[in-house]
């Protein structure tokens, strides 16, 4: 009885998350295209041949997974060092942990556009430092390698602060007697940070980095504002690829065979990543012996 | 002690140097751009800002359209979630592994890859282009997080209360209305709070689903601002937008970051 | 507290949703003459004046409002794209580029205006600014202005301009040698939209194609070939600078505006940026047709804008009375003399008037006799896409040409065939 309560709630998550997935299948193995009239027309997996030869869509997924993985690692080293000083005692603690949280809550779109803006070539304030330092303009948003860069810049500003409030939660879990045990059994505070601390956290750890990774693997917000994609398609992301492809070349087949493809990707590389964290425990001891 | 200071100054000049330096540009004008180090008589002006406000529609109709969508979708998640939370908290712990493994993964999944999809849903039903259809996408993006945060809670309610308001012969509306309801409503004001902000800063499924001007969204609105002048890319006015878009999340972050903290902390120690 | 919150809630929402109601009825129950035009933000300031006149004139019957799109071209078609494919689009006229039309006429999005558009409008129109406007036999949009690809060159330094691609190296050379220009020739070789149209004009002029009237792509042929490897000559030779692979036409202008180089390749806004004062090569500038080789024809990308009618609007009437009116030729008159924008109308190439205003309006008018547009595929901004990658990685590595352009003849047909095109 009491579960006819969560059928409106799960029908509207069927229809959001679990139709669409039906639906991309069956659209990747269709033709629906401008050039069919937007009509759904068997084409014979012809997208899916098409993607594995996509010279395109594995540049883009290569991309993705760089932004993803080295935005990921950035944002957690510097968010366990956030969280370990924000684990401090401090004067006015909540008025600082409130404003570091504030470029969590900021729209992306809208600091998208001020990473623009700082980005700026000539007048950007990067560039004026550069040109004030009597150096070569370095055109950080036109030049390939320098573009997805300030990209990941854009995400580590943003999501770092999110990072770290978990792992803060994670840190006010520790009993503080665990550190003083180590102490006097003559431990250093540097081992006492691998040797409770990380392994203690690593439930929270692995939350936030699935999380994160999953996140960062759809980047689309940034990426559109920030460079569209540009220069030359350094910055496309899989999810930009795919809402190109929908919405400016009107390919609703493809569109989604690039989705469903990436969906799949995005479960691999979690599995990938998780096994990594599960056994780092292992990995880390071997090391140490 | 005083490194740690040091430190912490150096966090919150990251986090807010962004943050300064656009609500610096948005008071500059075009001229003080260009040449930052000259000594030039107009330097500051509020153009920038009566540019965005006096444009038709005024820049505060994205600010009121999104205000619209946040509240609505807040409404519309809670007014499901919470009946819904509540019975998960009932399912037997095997099933409940289950339902909260689904959920977990429709939290995590990355939504902007459900555009094309919810696209199609608002031709068919023909209802882009309304700020209320669009707190139906939200509300169910939100859903994930805001049944994995309420039935948790649910569920660390003692049990005898709920049999002792049985005993006492309320039925389950009333249990619900009267004793269960009030009791997570921290629970409930923390999700509420990052419901609202997801929906304020939402963006692919916002551009699909909006194409009248007057209806965007603040997010979408912002990346649509064109220039004022043919051969320079406005960023006067791009950064008036971002100081204004920021000022009501600045405002929301320092009142309820506790909620927001709770929320988010719990959100992922409880997945 | 929770029953305090309740109506409230619910007034909130009361309010708005009325509120929204309200604005909502406003916009759809407008007057029944009002005519939206969206347009990107250059020509929605271009047209102002001839807007505001024309709502003046008209003042009880039709009003047109403009509405102002963003500042990249992608990125209005995005916005357009988006309304249409949502239905019930809130536009009643487009203008659109040259490249979009077979996409969105594909798609059905646009009115044919065939029994709108009188034989003699037809015919009054320059040859070139006919092309790019009809999708399978029908006519979907009215050209606005025209722009093709011209080549500029220095009139101090030599006496003729060149006219074949052997030509352009030889004086380019000579000159280098002589230590007058730093460059030769610069153009945009930037993996953008820019490096598709150099390349077609290129392909023509070596007698090859893009795409045959048959729909056939012809990437892989000799004629393709050697267009790209001369091209990569320019580069290698050292006639085009290395950064020319990062330039648009912005960078190219830059070049050519302080003198560093003989020839560019560019459109033709950039005349009137080149005789302005702060140039230093004022004066000193020619424009003639895009080079070609011995026996084949000259050829100018055709970049054109135009206005299409939208097929869901209501006010399809009046809203061709608006293009007709946008695109008369006193409006034409107007946009060249006050930005030089390229008139569509055959007469006005003889008008003594405008040859006053700009000494340059022959060639123009033989440029867009000259003229093709790109592809007409529905499918051309990918293989687009595809083309650019690949010429990119043959002048910027040292990747072979020949190989790389039998893989983008590939990628090509692969595209058309995932997307439905029947062989």
């Amino acid at each position: 009885m009491i579960y006819i309560l969560s059928f409106p709630a799960a029908f509207l998550l069927v229809i959001v998350f679990l139709l669409p997935l039906f639906r991309y299948s069956w659209l990747s193995i269709h033709a629906s295209s401008v050039i069919t009239g937007l009509e759904v027309i068997p084409n014979n997996g012809a997208n899916w041949f098409r993607l594995f030869n996509d010279e395109r869509f594995w540049t883009d997924y290569m991309q993705t997974l760089r932004f993803a993985v080295s935005s990921v690692s950035v944002e957690l080293i510097l968010a366990i060092l956030i969280a370990l000083l924000l684990n401090h005692r401090v004067r006015s603690k909540d008025l600082v942990r409130a404003l570091t949280l504030l470029p969590w809550a900021l729209p992306t779109t809208v600091m998208a556009l001020g990473w623009r803006w700082i980005f700026n070539t000539p007048y950007g304030p990067i560039e004026q430092i550069f040109k004030f330092l009597k150096l070569e303009p370095i055109n950080i948003l036109s030049d390939p390698n320098l573009a997805w860069i300030s990209t990941v810049i854009g995400d580590v500003w943003k999501t770092t602060p999110f990072i770290a409030l978990i792992i803060l939660a994670g840190l006010q879990t520790i009993p503080d007697d665990l550190y003083e045990a180590f102490r006097l059994e003559g431990g250093k505070p540097k081992q006492a940070f691998f040797r409770i601390t990380l392994p203690l956290l690593k439930p929270y750890i692995t939350i936030a980095v699935l999380f994160r990774l999953a996140q960062a693997f759809g980047v689309f917000d940034l990426i559109q504002v920030m460079t569209g994609g540009g220069p030359a398609g350094s910055t496309e992301s899989v999810a930009l690829y795919s809402y190109l492809n929908a919405m400016r070349y009107l390919d609703f087949g493809y569109s989604s065979t690039i989705m469903i493809a990436s969906f799949i990707l995005l479960m691999f590389a979690c599995v990938v990543c998780w096994f990594i964290i599960y056994n780092s425990k292992r990995l880390f001891q071997k090391s140490k012996l | 002690m005083n490194n740690t200071r040091n430190y912490l100054c150096l966090i919150l000049i990251w986090s807010l140097a962004p943050i300064f330096w656009q609500a610096y540009t948005s008071f500059c004008t075009p001229e003080a751009l260009i040449y930052p180090l000259k000594n030039i008589s107009n330097r500051w002006t509020l153009e920038n800002y009566t540019l965005l406000l006096s444009s038709n529609p005024s820049f505060l109709r994205y600010l009121l359209n999104s205000t619209i969508v946040g509240i609505s979708t807040t409404f519309l998640t809670l007014l499901l979630a919470i009946p819904a939370a509540y019975s998960i908290s009932k399912i037997k712990p095997i099933i409940a592994g289950w339902v909260r493994l689904f959920l977990l993964s429709a939290a995590l999944f990355p939504y902007v890859l459900l555009f094309l999809s919810l696209l199609e849903i608002a031709r068919a039903l023909n209802i882009g282009n309304n700020l209320f259809a669009l707190s139906i996408p939200y509300s169910a993006l939100n859903m994930p997080l805001a049944l994995l945060l309420l039935s948790s809670s649910f569920k660390d309610l003692p049990i005898d209360l709920e049999e002792a308001a049985r005993l006492e012969g309320l039925n389950l509306w009333q249990r619900l209305r009267w004793i269960l309801i009030p009791l997570i409503a921290p629970a409930t004001a923390s999700t509420s709070i990052l419901i609202f902000i997801f929906s304020w800063n939402e963006y692919p499924i916002a551009l699909t689903w909006i194409s009248k001007t007057e209806l965007l969204t603040l997010p979408v609105a912002i990346s649509r601002i064109a220039g004022s002048s043919v051969y320079s890319v406005p960023y006067g006015a791009y950064a008036a937008a971002t100081v204004l878009g920021s000022i009501p999340l600045l405002l929301i972050v320092i009142i309820f970051q506790k909620q927001i903290v709770s929320g988010l902390t719990k959100g992922a120690v409880k997945g | 507290m929770k029953r305090r919150f309740l109506p409230l809630i619910l007034t909130v929402l009361g309010v708005t949703n009325i509120f929204s109601y309200r604005i909502h009825a406003s916009t759809s129950n407008n007057n029944s003459d009002e005519v939206t035009i969206l347009m990107p933000a250059p020509f929605a300031d271009s047209t102002e004046v001839l807007v505001n006149k024309f709502n003046k004139d008209h003042e009880s019957k039709i009003t047109i409002k403009v509405t102002r799109g963003p500042l990249e071209t992608e990125s209005v078609s995005d916005l357009a794209i988006s309304s249409l494919l949502l239905g019930d689009s809130p536009f009643d006229i487009i203008l659109i580029d040259v490249t979009w039309l077979p996409k969105f006429a594909a798609a059905g999005w646009l009115e044919p205006l065939n029994n709108r558009v009188e034989s003699s409008q037809w015919k009054a129109l320059a040859k070139g600014a006919r092309l790019g406007n009809s999708y399978q036999g029908k006519i979907y949009r009215w050209p606005f202005v025209a722009d093709m690809g011209l080549l500029y060159w220095r009139k101090d330094l030599m006496k003729q301009p060149p006219t074949t691609p052997a030509e352009l190296i030889k004086i380019s050379k000579e000159l280098q040698n002589k230590g007058i220009v730093k460059y030769g020739y610069v153009w945009q070789g930037r993996q953008y939209e820019g490096l598709s149209c150099v390349f077609l004009e290129l392909i023509n002029g070596f007698g090859g194609d893009w795409m045959n009237n048959q729909g056939e792509v012809k990437l892989n042929s000799k004629s393709s070939q050697q267009a790209v490897s001369w091209l990569k000559k320019l580069i290698t030779s050292g006639v085009s600078p290395k950064a020319v692979t990062n330039f648009t036409e912005t960078e190219a202008l830059q070049a050519f505006e302080i003198g560093d180089a003989a020839f560019m390749r560019n459109w033709p806004y950039a005349w009137a940026e080149l005789n302005k004062n702060k140039s230093a090569v004022k004066g000193k500038v020619g424009v003639t047709t895009m080079i070609a080789k011995e026996s084949k024809y000259s050829t100018s990308t055709l970049g054109s804008w135009g206005f299409s009618i939208t097929k869901g609007s209501s006010k399809k009437d009046q809203a061709y009375k608006v293009i007709s009116y946008l695109t008369n030729e006193d409006s034409q008159k107007y946009l060249f003399t006050k930005y030089g924008y390229t008139p569509t109308i055959s007469n006005l190439y003889k008008s003594k008037n405008l040859l006053k205003v700009s000494p340059i309006l022959p060639i123009l008018e033989i440029a867009l006799k000259n003229a093709k547009p790109r592809p007409q595929t529905p499918l051309y901004a990918q293989i687009s896409g595809v083309l650019q990658k690949h010429i990119s990685k043959i002048i910027t590595n040292k990747e072979n040409v020949k190989e790389t352009m039998e893989a983008a003849q590939v990628s090509t047909e692969r595209i058309l065939s995932s997307a439905g095109e029947k062989r």
